[in-house]
């Protein structure tokens, strides 16, 4: 046991190593962005005047009522959906602006969709070599092969060969984002990746996010309507409002990473919960009272 | 990661090597183990303490460790997905418990284990009992063996489920050594046809059919029931139909009956092939561009249903010949099948897969070869089924208004022949071949979608 602890001591040590060089791409600017749907009918305002500045190699948990509009600024970043008014710049490159409003979608941004979108006709390591083959930046052996790593060091490996229809949503999600990390993105975009998990497969599924962080350094925009969460993964928690969706409150997380369950019982935790417990709580009512459907 | 479980478990030292290798020695599996072995596996496993009510683990926990019972009693209950002869069983010193870690696919965990006492628990990693028992050809291949052996005895069904990791080096397989083939689709087939004679299925479709002949017997040819004595009797069908010398001249050993068979396949073969050639593409673009489907699909809509029947007088004036007409009159309804289906197969594509697809840089053609037809092809096929049985139906239509040869032309002529078990044998042959054929089209998608059947095959968790 004695070496188990010794092991953990040193996987400790070189996390923090890690921690202390945070990314050094992947600085997302939001300035100013609007989105109004049907602009010349029922034009519903999803976003209005938001802005935002996420760090290279952040943690960014946006924290909103359902329905608030925060999938859409995700959409716009991603390159799905177009905005209004406002810009987005990554790495100080223009996203999206007034003469150009959608970006294009692109593998330096990869997205992790709410009810997974891993194909379900490839396997998961098809799934997982996707990225580069598509690309041409791989030869279909080289891809192959670093999939393979990938997963290995995911703790991925035995599943490689089978279909996502045949394996658990868990493992299915951690795939999804080996798969992402392929492509070496600037920004992991997430979209409530975890809703559909029941609690004990989430909390695993925090940690292993953790510990792939930790490995890669990516920039990381998480959206969730689970504050306890945003607050354990997060370098930064944004609060939302509700529809239009702008930021309410900007919360700077100042427990240390690496961090594991313990987290979740100290004072500090506990302290930010109810500092923001509140904030959220206001915005959900609102939106509750006005009858927001999910989404 | 640190696997969860490990925090309830604590640390000891009573349990010393000699104990462990002594305790190590009477356990099946590892009980062929040089003692040279013995220790190798000792100096990898972890003693751990557990007070009465822990858990070692827990129905779908990754499974990294197996678990070697020193002191105390465990309940092992296997979890809902498992089928096993035994859900809940006791086991005690010296038993072995969490194989699922030396599995070829390294399943979640199927059970449940709880310390009924305070237990002495060995843990070893897997992976590295694994590495050891590679260095020893022989008595590593015999505790892999006996590992198998066990997991074969405990669990009905699954033998994929319970392959054993092969050991990296190449081993030769003794007689008595366990075959692990992997699942091929062979012996899948083999499994679910034993399945279904074990299944009451089998017996209830033969009582079906024997109602269904006896009845026909009865009304017909047993009490001349009014209205059904004009219908061949199935014992007059059977005679003709099996007949060397049939009166009416068509039966199972005339050439001719070979040759209108032979006719009717050769045309849906075509039609089939003509309408799958011309419907999958146009389905495809009816869903992929909107702008198309603006364009075509009112058309589309405004043709389709208008019968086949209602055509023929258009086919007949257009292509000249017999075999023309039919040919287009069959390939055309085919085609409206295929295509509406797999425009509709496009459509049921959730939009987070091209979408997840051009983030990860696929190009819009990309999309099109990898998402699009791959994900389209489910409802592809549920269209070319119906497609096949349009086929035979609008076949048949048309060969009994032109044509020579033929299954529908035979049961025409028939009637004017005034040779009424012949329309029976052709009735019913067409009936084999329309199953057949529609059975083969259900295969080959089969083949196609390997992950689908491999998906349902497991109960599809989605």
């Amino acid at each position: 046991m004695n070496a188990v602890i010794q092991s953990n001591a040193f996987e400790a040590k070189q996390r923090e190593r890690n921690m202390n060089t945070k990314g050094t791409k992947g600085a997302i600017r939001i300035e100013k962005v609007d989105k109004v749907y049907d602009p010349e009918g029922a034009a519903v305002k999803a976003v209005d005047t938001c802005s935002l500045d996420i760090g290279a190699g952040e943690i960014c948990m946006i924290v909103g009522p359902s329905g608030c509009g925060k999938t859409t600024l995700l959409n716009a970043i991603a390159g799905f959906h177009s905005i209004s008014n406002g810009t987005i710049y990554l790495d100080d490159e223009l996203l999206c602006g007034p003469d150009k409003p959608k970006a294009e979608p692109g593998p330096d941004r990869v997205v992790v969709f709410q009810n997974g979108a891993l194909f379900p006709w490839k396997t998961n390591l098809e799934n997982v070599a996707f990225g580069p083959i598509m690309q041409g930046t791989m030869s279909k052996k080289e891809a192959f092969e670093k999939a393979r790593d990938m997963m290995a060091s995911a703790g991925l490996n035995g599943s490689e060969n089978s279909y996502p229809g045949e394996t658990s949503s868990g493992v299915r999600r951690r795939v999804e984002i080996v798969r992402a990390l392929m492509n070496d993105p600037k920004v992991l975009l997430l979209d409530e990746p975890y809703r559909a998990l029941d609690s004990l497969t989430k909390s695993v599924m925090h940690e292993a996010l953790l510990d792939i962080y930790y490995k890669n350094k990516v920039t990381i925009f998480f959206i969730t309507h689970d504050l306890e969460e945003a607050i354990f993964l997060g370098h930064k928690v944004v609060i939302m409002t509700t529809r239009p969706c702008r930021p309410k409150k900007i919360l700077d997380v100042d427990i240390p990473h690496p961090r594991d369950y313990n987290v979740l019982t100290s004072k500090r935790f506990r302290e930010l919960m109810d500092e923001t417990m509140e904030a959220v709580h206001e915005e959900a009512m609102k939106a509750f009272e006005r009858g927001e459907k999910e989404g | 990661m640190t696997n969860p479980t490990t925090t309830v478990l604590a640390a000891g030292s009573e349990l010393n090597e000699e104990r462990i290798v002594a305790l190590l020695k009477r356990t099946a599996p590892f009980e062929p183990l040089s003692d040279q072995r013995l220790r190798e596996v000792a100096s990898i496993a972890t003693p751990v303490y557990l007070k009465k009510g822990d858990l070692i683990y827990t129905v779908d926990e990754r499974s990294d460790d197996v678990y070697v019972i020193a002191t105390g009693t465990v309940e092992h209950a296997l979890g809902p997905s498992a089928q096993a002869t035994q859900l809940v069983k006791i086991v005690g010193e010296a038993d072995v418990i969490g194989w699922a870690a030396l599995l070829k696919n390294k399943p979640a965990r199927l059970a449940k284990t709880t310390c009924l006492q305070d237990c002495e628990v060995l843990r070893i990693n897997g992976q590295h009992l694994i590495e050891i028992l590679a260095h020893d050809e022989a008595s590593g291949r015999e505790v892999m063996t006996c590992f198998a052996k066990m997991l074969m005895n405990e669990f009905t069904v699954p033998a994929w489920l319970s392959q054993v990791q092969e050991l990296p080096r190449k081993v030769k397989v003794g007689a008595d050594g366990l075959e692990t083939a992997n699942l091929t689709g062979v012996s899948l087939t083999m499994f679910r046809i034993a399945q279904w004679l074990k299944s009451p299925r089998p017996y209830l479709m033969l009582l079906g059919f024997t109602i269904f002949i006896g009845l026909w017997y009865l009304l017909s040819e047993g009490w001349h029931v009014w209205r059904f004595d004009r219908l061949p009797g199935p014992v007059e069908v059977w005679e003709e139909w099996t007949s060397r010398n049939p009166v009416y001249g068509i039966s199972l050993f005339t050439p001719e009956y070979y040759t209108h068979i032979w006719y009717s396949v050769r045309r849906i073969a075509e039609a089939f092939f003509l309408a799958t050639l011309l419907g999958v593409p146009f389905g495809l673009f009816l869903g992929w561009s909107r702008k198309f489907r603006e364009y075509t699909f009112p058309i589309f809509e405004t043709l389709r249903p208008i019968p086949i029947l209602a055509w023929v007088p258009l086919a007949i004036l257009m292509f000249s010949g017999t075999e023309t007409p039919v040919i287009f009159l069959t390939t055309l309804a085919s085609f409206f099948a295929t295509a509406l289906n797999t425009m509709l197969g496009v459509e049921s594509i959730d939009e987070s897969y091209p979408r997840a697809a051009s983030c990860l840089g696929a190009s819009k053609w990309q999309v099109f070869r990898h998402v699009v037809i791959p994900g389209a092809l489910p409802h592809m096929f549920t269209g070319l089924q119906i497609s096949v049985g349009v086929a035979w139906f609008s076949l048949v239509a048309a060969e009994m208004v032109s044509g020579q040869y033929g299954l529908g032309y035979l049961i025409m002529t028939s009637y004017t022949m005034v040779s009424y078990p012949t329309i029976i044998i052709g009735m019913a042959t067409l009936g084999i071949v329309g199953y057949i054929t529609s059975a083969m089209v259900r295969i080959a998608g089969d083949q196609m979608m390997q992950w689908r059947v491999r998906e349902l095959a497991l109960g599809g968790s989605q």
